[in-house]
């Protein structure tokens, strides 16, 4: 059924409007139908979302504001339980692994704040979507928007975090060279990985939403199997544990730099590896699904 | 140059209840077979059928019909929130749709920052925001409420920002899904003369409201939805009157 819109009388009353009179329907040249291919998805969900990134940056900034208000620390609180820990942890376990506490402390921590970076990234991922579901039922925004506003306002904890390894590494003077550098392009590196990680698993616990506990338990598992809180010398001949979890390569790629090494080149590789094929994954089903993604919400 | 076309238009509403919506009934669907009944497969509601119309410049339409018709449904679609299940929908100029107008509040922040982050949501410039400031806070009248935080506010405080905040901007095709049926009288009246003035300036106006008089003072058109199914769009009186003196056809299930 096409309604003609000309033949409509209009003597009503209507307030003044400031426009010329409506062009006839020959004069509007219409545009063709929104294009619905791969290329048109990836850039109307993923890549428009890092064009806009006024809109993710304002979001995680309020993400951390919000932490601030009213405590006079705010996601420092995060830096300060996590120093009890290291510090606890680094006694105790030093002993365990019969390791110098003097070389222990400092790898701790450095592992453990990246390691509660990527952790953050995974939990807060599942939940994007639903943490955006009333902008999104009200405009549309691409939705790479709600991750990045995510990877965002935890790099901004990061930077809290971070700052717990600046006295460890003054007092156990952990050596500066060139290769602490490389905690630049490492750190931009687990960045790509979490965000697709992000993007994976915000579709899936959007429809299925026994995904969020089940991601929070094994992040939970990978933090002890992988090597954070012990050192990979700790295994002797069974390192293939380590060096066959990823995250152990994703770890040590910003952990090694921190510490004044250059991370191994296989960690590099596969930190690459890894990035190419999530991708892959992650816009394979944001392809497929995202025309569906705001119905699940 | 704005204008909304929809051509044979439908979209379908999955309804997930808590046990289908679950991953461990989704495989154990898959595993076991057919033995859990419908799993896999979940209800849908055609929420819009064949929809077909075109708005072009100047035009303010009004939705009418009666609850669960499909009046969200249709602002949805054309505010690009809701992607068609079938046919097409094109639209040209920028939308803004208010549908809901806390939209982007944050409740422990100041209502200056929510003016921003609101703003920046809408695709306003700071420059944009900036100037919009004073502006709201005439509106408002909220004065130096301004700078507490949202959390403190009245019921009434808090719509007369948020309505504020959302029509702030110049769009080129205005969506409205009945938001002005809160707030007190005093506001009612205020936020009806601002609505009549940013449809003054949007080229395309698409209200959804019971409230004939709301109608009556924004629109020239109307549609009339029933069940999903455009029954009628035409002239805004004679829509209304049709509407307002049918003899509604038996009510079927709209569930598919």
């Amino acid at each position: 059924m096409l309604v003609n819109v000309q033949d409509v009388a209009s003597e009503r009353a209507v307030p003044p409007r400031a426009q010329a009179p409506p062009p006839t329907t020959a004069e509007v040249r219409r545009p063709p139908p929104p294009r619905q291919g791969v290329a048109a998805a990836i850039s109307a969900e993923l890549l428009a979302g890092l064009r806009a990134w006024p809109i993710w940056m304002v979001l995680g900034w309020d993400d951390i504001r919000q932490r601030y208000r009213r405590s006079v620390i705010g996601p420092f609180w995060i830096t300060l339980s996590m120093g009890i820990f290291i510090l606890l942890l680094g006694v105790i376990y030093s002993r365990l692994f019969h390791t110098d506490i003097r070389t222990y402390i400092p790898f701790l921590s450095a592992g453990l704040t990246v390691w509660a970076f990527i952790a953050q990234n995974t939990n807060e991922g599942c939940l994007a979507f639903a943490e955006g579901a009333r902008i999104i039922k009200q405009i549309k925004l691409p939705y790479s928007i709600y991750i990045l506003r995510i990877v965002w306002r935890n790099l901004i904890i990061f930077m809290h975090t971070v700052a717990i390894f600046i006295p460890v590494a003054l007092i156990f003077r952990v050596p500066l060279s060139l290769a602490t550098l490389l905690v630049v392009p490492g750190l931009v590196l687990v960045c790509i990985n979490v965000t697709w990680v992000a993007l994976l698993l915000s579709i899936l616990s959007t429809r299925f939403r026994d995904m969020q506990p089940i991601v929070a338990t094994l992040v939970q598992i990978a933090m002890f199997t992988t090597p954070i809180m012990w050192p990979v010398e700790s295994l002797s001949d069974g390192r293939i544990i380590a060096e066959i979890n990823p995250l152990y390569h994703l770890i040590d790629i910003v952990r090694a730099p921190m510490l004044g090494t250059a991370p191994e080149p296989l960690s590099w590789l596969v930190a690459g590896g890894v990035a190419l094929l999530g991708w892959a994954l992650a816009t394979a089903i944001m392809v497929a699904k995202h025309r569906r993604i705001v119905f699940w919400l | 140059m704005s204008a909304i076309y929809f051509d044979d238009v439908g979209v379908d509403i999955p309804i997930f209840d808590v046990s289908k919506a679950s991953l461990k009934k989704a495989l154990l669907g898959r595993t076991i077979g057919s033995r859990f009944g419908e799993s896999g497969s979940h209800v849908t509601v055609r929420a819009l059928k064949n929809i077909s119309f075109q708005a072009h410049d100047g035009d303010r339409i009004a939705i009418v019909g009666d609850n669960g018709s499909g009046k969200s449904t249709l602002l949805r679609v054309a505010s690009q929130v809701y992607p068609p299940t079938s046919g097409t929908v094109s639209i040209v100029g920028n939308v803004a749709p208010l549908f809901d107008a806390t939209l982007g509040m944050s409740m422990d922040a100041t209502g200056v920052e929510n003016i921003q982050i609101a703003g920046t949501i809408w695709g306003m410039t700071r420059a944009q925001i900036k100037n919009s400031i004073d502006d709201i806070a005439e509106f408002t009248e909220l004065g130096d409420y301004l700078t507490v935080p949202v959390r403190t506010y009245s019921t009434g405080m808090m719509l007369r920002l948020a309505f504020a905040i959302a029509t702030a901007r110049d769009p080129e095709i205005l969506l409205i899904d009945e938001i002005i049926g809160v707030g007190d009288r005093a506001f009612h009246e205020k936020a009806f003369k601002r609505m009549q003035r940013l449809a003054e300036r949007s080229r395309i106006l698409m209200v959804a409201s019971h409230a004939d008089d709301v109608l009556r003072g924004l629109c020239d058109k109307a549609i009339w939805l029933n069940q999903g199914n455009l029954v009628e769009f035409g002239e805004l009186e004679r829509v209304l009157a049709a509407y307002r003196g049918q003899a509604l056809p038996a009510r079927e299930t709209a569930l598919a």
